[in-house]
């Protein structure tokens, strides 16, 4: 009986259930994957690629530098031009230095999404997010339909739109520079590429991912590479790496202020800080017709551009003056538009604005902005409201993300240049708090005094279809004697993004660090 | 030529013009790299537009009164502010002759930031309206 089934099917009978159940585990599997409210597989969450790709794509033993790894590209190698191949060996043989990491310049796709750094996925019906813990670089993919609204633009990570091919999600990648490279072993592309991902979840903490990279420039052929991205169970937020900050930090180009950066202690000279004192400004009305998600949110969703009068040249009113713009002033309490510092921080700020201190601003090392800095470092920035979170996404290449769940803040010694954001809506009006800043921020360009005892209240209350005022309450005992109150408007537009990356020609610091060098040498 | 404009312009002229580029300085203060009682004017040929963040760069060699050419740094607003501005890189081509008014780098190195800049039939580069989402 056996032997006759053998014979017919060809498929031995105790194989067949376990095909059987083989099917039915998939079509099982295919339905509960996790779905978004519109029925797309929901790539929401931490992920971080679980192999060597980022050393070498291809097939590698051991090196001093780098672990050894499998091939990750179709075929086992990358089928360059017969001059590529030289090129990407004489690449390998520097990459010490020659690597665009040693610089901390954009890593480009599909580099940054083979790092060892986690990275988090949000999606929203027109837009997907993602935010790389890797120098706060993030993607915002267009899943819209739009066409591109500056192609032909080249940039580090490149022009990236999305569609989604039954429950793959389809991602085209355009107009990246020459300026990357594939892996740190020197593997490299020109500006001709052109790369199709294709993100495929498998189960509800795999995605399988796989990159073809067309550039007839470089290859014979257009090849592809795969990777496994596995979820980050046991992380609920990314964290900082600061590349360059990092570095120069190391180095000593980026000097510590004992004043300010953490842990740094309330001077014993200060005026006791009123933590009571502060007008207790109601927030503006919302009318009717500002616009709301489907669950009745209000959606402040999209591109902005803050109108900030000048706040990256002072928080206070000043008057314009060659080189250096005018404010209107943005502080709203204490009524009178003056900040309320602490006597050596007034002079620090004004220290701080003299010629030799230009160097000292984080910004002009490419730095992060800060909190609230980032909003009108000035750069327009665009914000999304997937599940649970507001996302902001600074063009200025850095990000925010807002948790909406009530958790708790980092450990107080975990201290971040952005800090730890943890936001709920009031009404109609988002209100944000956050801490764990690190104190190295400046507020403008005039160094503004912040330290890492900040704490900021931020509030956003949309106030017709296109603007949004902003409040930032800042409660900071080491430079201020009481807590104070900044506003401006945001104004939302039609536009996109573009990229703000920062190191790749920053000719001033050398300059700034040649003034303060030559007042440092005068002081000696 | 490199004129020093300290006796041909006045200040208070130069800071009006100079309002448009200066709301560029995004990240970092134009007043502590160039100095504001060092105002140049210079004419020269472009031989180069870097077009980057977080400023674009133009090139320019411009004649010294011994006749020999020095390549000037010209340091304009952000590439995505000229971008939303409507310029393009080839609106800036090698080879062009421009007139710049701006401010020279305190480091005494042939840099300066740029308050306007004229092509030779007249046109003006970045003017753009004063407030608004182009103005980083």
């Amino acid at each position: 009986m056996v032997e006759s089934i053998v014979e017919t099917t060809g498929t031995s009978v105790f194989v067949r259930p376990l095909i059987l159940l083989a099917l039915v585990a998939g079509s099982v599997s295919a339905q509960t994957l996790p779905r978004t409210a519109d029925g797309r597989p929901d790539l929401q969450g931490i992920w971080r690629a679980a192999n060597r790709a980022s050393y070498d794509l291809e097939g590698h033993v051991a090196r001093y530098d780098m672990p050894a790894g499998h091939s990750v590209v179709d075929g086992g190698s990358i089928p360059y031009q017969p001059w590529a191949a030289e090129r990407k060996h004489a690449n390998f043989v520097s990459r010490a230095t020659a690597d665009p990491f040693a610089s901390c310049y954009l890593p480009g796709v599909p580099r940054v999404m083979s790092l060892e750094f986690p990275f988090q996925i949000f999606q929203t019906d027109e837009h997907i997010a993602i935010t790389f813990e890797w120098q706060q670089t993030y993607r915002l993919i267009y899943t819209n339909g739009e066409p591109a609204m500056y192609a032909g633009i080249e940039s580090w990570m490149g022009n990236s739109r999305g569609r989604w091919e039954d429950d793959v999600l389809v991602v085209e990648v355009t107009d990246q520079n020459d300026r990357t490279w594939l892996d740190a072993a020197g593997n490299f592309h020109s500006n001709a590429m052109r790369v199709t991902e294709r993100y495929r979840l498998r189960d509800a903490n795999t995605i399988d991912y796989e990159a073809t990279i067309e550039d007839p420039d470089v290859f014979t052929r257009p090849w592809t590479m795969r990777l496994v991205f596995t979820r980050q169970t046991h992380l609920d937020r990314l964290l900082e790496y600061q590349c360059q900050a990092v570095k120069e930090e190391a180095s000593g180009a980026f000097e510590r202020d004992e004043r300010t950066w953490y842990p740094a202690p309330i001077p014993v000279e200060n005026e006791p800080f009123d933590f009571e004192a502060g007008a207790d400004v109601p927030l503006p009305e919302t009318p009717s017709d500002i616009l709301r998600l489907a669950d009745g949110t209000p959606d402040i969703s999209g591109f902005f551009m803050a109108d900030a009068g000048g706040a990256n040249y002072g928080l206070e009113p000043r008057e314009r003056q060659p080189l250096l713009p005018a404010s209107r002033g943005q502080i709203i309490d204490p009524a009178d538009g003056v900040l309320p510092y602490q006597d050596w921080a007034r002079a620090e700020r004004i220290d701080r604005e003299m010629p030799y201190r230009g160097y000292d601003d984080p910004t002009a090392h490419c730095f992060v902005g800060g909190v609230p800095r980032s909003h009108y470092v000035p750069a327009p920035f665009f914000i999304l409201q997937p599940p649970g979170y507001v996302v902001v996404l600074h063009e200025r290449m850095s990000w925010r993300q807002i948790a909406l769940d009530g958790r708790d803040h980092l450990p107080d010694h975990m201290r971040l240049w952005q800090g730890s954001s943890v936001g709920r809506w009031e009404g109609d009006s988002l209100i944000v708090e956050s801490r764990n800043f690190n104190g190295k921020s400046w507020l403008n360009e005039v160094g503004d005094v912040v330290s890492h005892m900040q704490t900021v209240v931020e509030s956003f209350t949309p106030v017709s279809p296109t603007q949004i005022i902003y409040r930032a309450t800042m409660t900071d005992p080491i430079p201020y004697t009481r807590p104070w109150t900044m506003e401006m408007p945001f104004n939302r537009d039609n536009q996109e993004l573009l990229e703000v990356a920062c190191l790749e020609d920053n000719n001033d610091l050398q300059h700034l660090k040649d003034v303060r060098d030559e007042h440092r040498a005068m002081q000696n | 030529m490199i004129r020093s404009l300290k006796t041909g312009f006045t200040i208070a002229g130069l800071a009006t013009s100079f309002y448009v580029a200066a709301t560029a300085s995004a990240h970092h203060a134009f007043a502590a790299e160039f100095d504001r009682d060092s105002p140049v004017q210079l004419t020269g040929t472009v031989t180069e537009m870097r077009w980057a963040n977080p400023h674009a760069w133009i090139y320019i060699d411009v004649e010294g009164e011994d006749g020999s050419l020095v390549n000037w740094a010209l340091e304009t607003r952000a590439a995505n502010n000229l971008i939303r501005l409507g310029w393009r890189p080839a609106d800036v081509p090698v080879g062009a002759v421009l007139v710049i008014e701006g401010f020279r780098a305190r480091n005494g190195s042939p840099t300066a930031s740029i308050a306007t800049v004229t092509f030779e039939d007249g046109r003006k580069l970045f003017a753009g309206p004063p407030d608004g989402p182009s103005q980083q």
